[in-house]
């Protein structure tokens, strides 16, 4: 563990990753002291000041009616780390539960929860998503519920190899012997030794969520105007390419940073978690 | 003097760097081995016997983290000295290597004749296919492999363990090298199919007249081979002689307890051996040459 | 044998799980808040029209026999008619398709070209700075969703460098009859060279916004693939016979690490196949994704289901080709027919 955060703090690219996730997360948590213009997030016109390119008073620039893109993009980022919360918190362990069953069950049980998974797998995730949303209504609340549906089987897979694999040692079949409850050996026995992979794919997943998520509402399916997201203010900026391009570059690039940023520790944390 | 060396060894050390400090594995070896010589590193596993072999080899020297001193001559040719590139160049001419698990080592995407072919370029680099497989199939029959040809043809993981030794032994002679490292060889084999391969090996080295390096954690399979061993215990040299009278007058504690341990006399199995001794690590042990039937011995 | 039957087995699988694909999809379809009949109508529809196209499309039957029914039509190529084009939904996904596939076809080739090298030049040169810069790289073209990518490199590339067209699939004043729809196949087709390099020029900027994070997805892949097979027996025993780095590299750490590579690569083919969607709309491709956002905002389901199946069909399909040529490819399992 002192190894691991030895490695962490000082390979310069986590550290890089750390910085960058740390600088979005106060952003979002301190966004009306951060933001200069708090007010832009929402549904303020400010014609005067439209379509200005950056400058001392608008960092970033104006949108077509006027908001400052900096202040709108600290805003979005609340959006998109709640989404990242959200799903994390709810498809990792309905995954993992479905995956330790399946694979500690095995059997028939196996059989219909890895087919059923297997299903969900051979969609492509956003298409998975955009078919969820194209029967429900546009909101925040139904795309954090499309992009969960989609996420789920991807820990169902993950966790059920792992099981596969501890099943057959030892301690599985130790603990088996001195007569173990399933729930006990599926839960204290091997859950643990899946810990590490979970843990390394939500860091990574993070990063993910964030960005389907931002694909949704730059097809028009997530979150709805006026609420700042950044793949809605890509999606309206490319309308004023080349001239306008701030309104579309820097919220293109402020989704970068927050992935980017959370894919450096995944990548990080899995080295070290995970050698081999 | 006599014959002539083809390795000597003088205070090797070997340590790690690591970011917990470093570590000292190899802890200044002296070790020789004469022109035809058949000489047995014994030890158990991580006293550094394995670390020597790859030093030999001059690939540890490649690894960042190690950092080796002392002297290597090969030949009457200084190894540390030399760069990666001349080192390189010995490796699979002059200098070749057989390793524990002969399935695992050889590629599992070339049919044994391409990389028999392979190996052969290493020598002659124009050499063409036809010839490559009329010598390759010279030297299999020569450990006892009857259908070449089909060999020739097959992928390592169509054919028995027995079988990829005995191809690993042949491509590692077919160069005539000047020096044989064998690092536990045939270990994952069957202890009866491991022995069958040790006396082949044995009549090609007698024939060609290669000295070998023999790595083994196991005394008894080393007493049919070895004309002189080497026990090393936690890198350190221990006890060296002649291999009749290591088995037959023992004096370190460590390589008394090592012998007690073989079971039989070629036993598989790791040899029980108690943890640590105090006494294993009493200082070196020099066995005379007493026996006249050493012939190419040092004994210094 | 062993290939056929492995290819047959493979096929089995893929319809069943293609069924439960349906299955799901259709349940989703119907399971849509408020009566879809109203939704594709409008306010304005008098109820006796929502009441005809209730029964239209089954929809007073029970799921299970709407379910049927839908199957029996699919089974004569029927999926019904999209209530957004008005026209039969498999007539649309035809018309559609050909300029996806194209799009996505020639992102996978670009993922595998440029992919592969880049993740085995990492893994040789493993700690030092190719290697460092080639993580970098990989890892930021995965940080960027699709539409980012492809605004970027319409930026620079058609806008400020204005080396490709922004939109579309092949010059205007060319008129080029459609026969399969794929554009580079038609225009050779047509016998117009003219035709067939304004259309790869038209092509490759869309095709490599597609395929970047995939370059950079594959790339991680194979030095990771690589990097385990680095530690083989193997390995050390092409070192033990002093062939160079690059001979190592190439044909005992590569090679091996292939088949593994391309099988996941494979699946990676899911994602090329929803970003599409996102690149379709910067370069006004004129593919599926205009159609399924168009039918998604218009909850058309027949057209949703429809979509949604052909996608994932394709996905299964170039699963299936990607594992008859990875076995093609690995002598394991081509040579596990005869003997032993």
């Amino acid at each position: 563990m002192k190894r691991a955060l030895y490695i962490l703090l000082t390979n310069p690219l986590s550290i890089i990753g750390f910085l960058l996730v740390g600088t979005v997360f106060f952003c979002a948590a301190f966004a009306d002291f951060v933001a200069p213009h708090p007010e832009h997030a929402g549904a303020v016109i400010n014609f005067a000041f439209a379509n200005k390119p950056p400058s001392s008073e608008y960092l970033l620039g104006t949108d077509v009616v006027g908001r400052d893109i900096l202040s709108r993009i600290i805003y979005a980022y609340r959006i998109a780390l709640g989404m990242g919360l959200v799903v994390l918190l709810i498809a990792p362990p309905i995954g993992v539960a479905i995956g330790l069953i399946a694979g500690y069950i095995g059997g028939r049980t196996d059989f219909i929860l890895m087919r059923l998974t297997d299903i969900f797998l051979s969609i492509p995730p956003l298409v998975l998503a955009l078919a969820i949303m194209g029967v429900l209504e546009p909101t925040l609340l139904n795309a954090m519920f499309a992009v969960t549906a989609m996420w789920w089987p991807w820990y169902a897979r993950l966790v059920y190899n792992i099981t596969r694999g501890e099943k057959v040692e030892g301690y599985v079949l130790a603990a088996e012997v001195i007569g173990a409850s399933k729930k006990h050996i599926m839960f204290r026995e091997i859950l643990p030794n899946c810990i590490p992979a979970i843990v390394t794919k939500m860091t990574l997943d993070f990063g993910f969520v964030i960005l389907i998520a931002s694909s949704l509402s730059f097809l028009g399916l997530g979150v709805q105007a006026p609420t700042p997201d950044l793949g809605s203010m890509v999606s309206e900026g490319t309308r004023y390419l080349p001239d306008s391009w701030w309104m579309t570059v820097f919220p293109g690039l402020a989704i970068v940073v927050a992935v980017f940023g959370f894919n450096l520790i995944g990548d990080a944390l899995r080295d070290v978690l995970e050698p081999d | 003097m006599s014959a002539p060396l083809t390795l000597e060894i003088q205070d090797l050390r070997l340590s790690f760097k690591s970011w917990s400090g470093t570590t000292e594995v190899l802890h200044g070896i002296d070790l020789s081995v004469a022109s035809g010589e058949r000489v047995a590193l014994v030890g158990e596993s991580g006293s550094g016997k394995s670390v020597t072999s790859r030093i030999v080899l001059g690939t540890m020297q490649d690894v960042r983290s190690a950092r080796v001193s002392g002297r290597i001559n090969f030949d009457g040719r200084d190894l540390s000295s030399m760069t990666v590139a001349e080192r390189r160049a010995l490796r699979g001419r002059d200098i070749s290597m057989i390793f524990q698990d002969p399935t695992s080592a050889l590629n599992p995407v070339f049919r044994i004749g391409a990389l028999f072919h392979e190996v052969l370029q290493r020598r002659d680099r124009r050499i063409t296919k036809a010839e490559a497989r009329r010598r390759a199939v010279k030297l299999l029959q020569e450990v006892s492999i009857e259908d070449a040809d089909r060999v020739l043809d097959s992928y390592s993981f169509q054919l028995s363990g027995g079988m990829n030794q005995r191809v690993m032994i042949a491509m590692a002679l077919i160069n005539e090298p000047r020096l044989l490292l064998a690092d536990e060889p045939g270990t994952a084999l069957d202890v009866t199919v491991q022995a069958q391969s040790l006396e082949l090996m044995r009549n090609m080295v007698d024939r060609l007249g290669t000295s070998v390096l023999f790595i083994s954690h196991n005394l008894g399979v080393v007493r049919e081979f070895a004309d002189r061993i080497y026990v090393i215990y936690r890198g350190n040299i221990v006890e060296r002689g002649p291999t009749a009278s290591i088995f037959d007058s023992p004096k370190h504690p460590y390589t008394k307890a090592l012998l007690s341990a073989i079971p039989r006399l070629t036993g598989g199995g790791v040899p029980e051996i108690e943890e640590h001794s105090p006494a294993f690590s009493d200082p070196l042990v020099t066995h005379n040459m007493t026996h006249d039937n050493m012939t190419h011995g040092s004994g210094r | 044998m062993t290939i056929f039957r492995r290819l047959l087995l493979r096929l089995g699988t893929s319809l069943i799980v293609l069924i439960g694909v349906s299955m799901l999809i259709f349940s989703i379809a119907r399971v849509i808040p408020g009566d879809p009949a109203r939704i594709a109508l409008g306010p304005r529809a008098t109820i006796e029209q929502v009441e005809q196209m209730r029964e239209a499309l089954h929809l007073n039957e029970p799921l299970v026999v709407q379910y049927g029914l839908f199957m029996r039509d699919l089974a004569k190529g029927d999926l019904g008619i999209s209530l957004y084009s008005k026209r039969p939904v498999m007539t649309d996904l035809a018309e559609y398709l050909p300029a996806t596939l194209e799009l996505v076809l020639l992102a996978g080739l670009m993922m595998v070209v440029f992919g592969l090298p880049l993740g085995a030049l990492s893994a040789r040169y493993r700690g030092r700075w190719p290697d460092h810069l080639i993580r970098v790289f990989s890892l930021l073209t995965v940080s960027a969703p699709a539409f980012v990518w492809a605004v970027a490199l319409v930026l620079v590339f058609a806008y400020f460098l204005p080396l490709f067209p922004i939109t579309g699939r092949i010059a205007d004043t060319l008129d080029i009859p459609r026969l399969t729809g794929f554009m580079l196949i038609d225009t050779l087709a047509a016998g117009r060279l003219d035709g067939f390099v304004s259309a790869l020029h038209h092509l490759i900027l869309p095709a490599f916004a597609l395929a970047l994070s995939g370059i950079g997805q594959a790339s991680r892949l194979t030095r990771g693939n690589m990097i385990v097979t680095y530690e083989q027996p193997s390995i050390e025993m092409a070192q033990a016979y002093g062939f160079s780095e690059a001979r190592i590299a190439r044909r005992y750490a590569f090679k091996p690490s292939l088949i593994p590579s391309l099988t996941i690569i494979g699946l990676d083919f899911a994602a090329l196949l929803g970003n599409a969607f996102l690149v379709e709309i910067i370069f006004a491709w004129p593919g599926l994704s205009r159609y399924g956002v168009g039918v998604i905002l218009q909850k058309d389901l027949n057209a949703i289901v429809g979509t949604v199946l052909i996608i994932s069909a394709t996905f299964l399909i170039a699963n299936i080709i990607v594992d008859f040529l990875v076995s093609v490819i690995n002598p394991r399992i081509r040579l596990s027919e005869g003997g032993k």
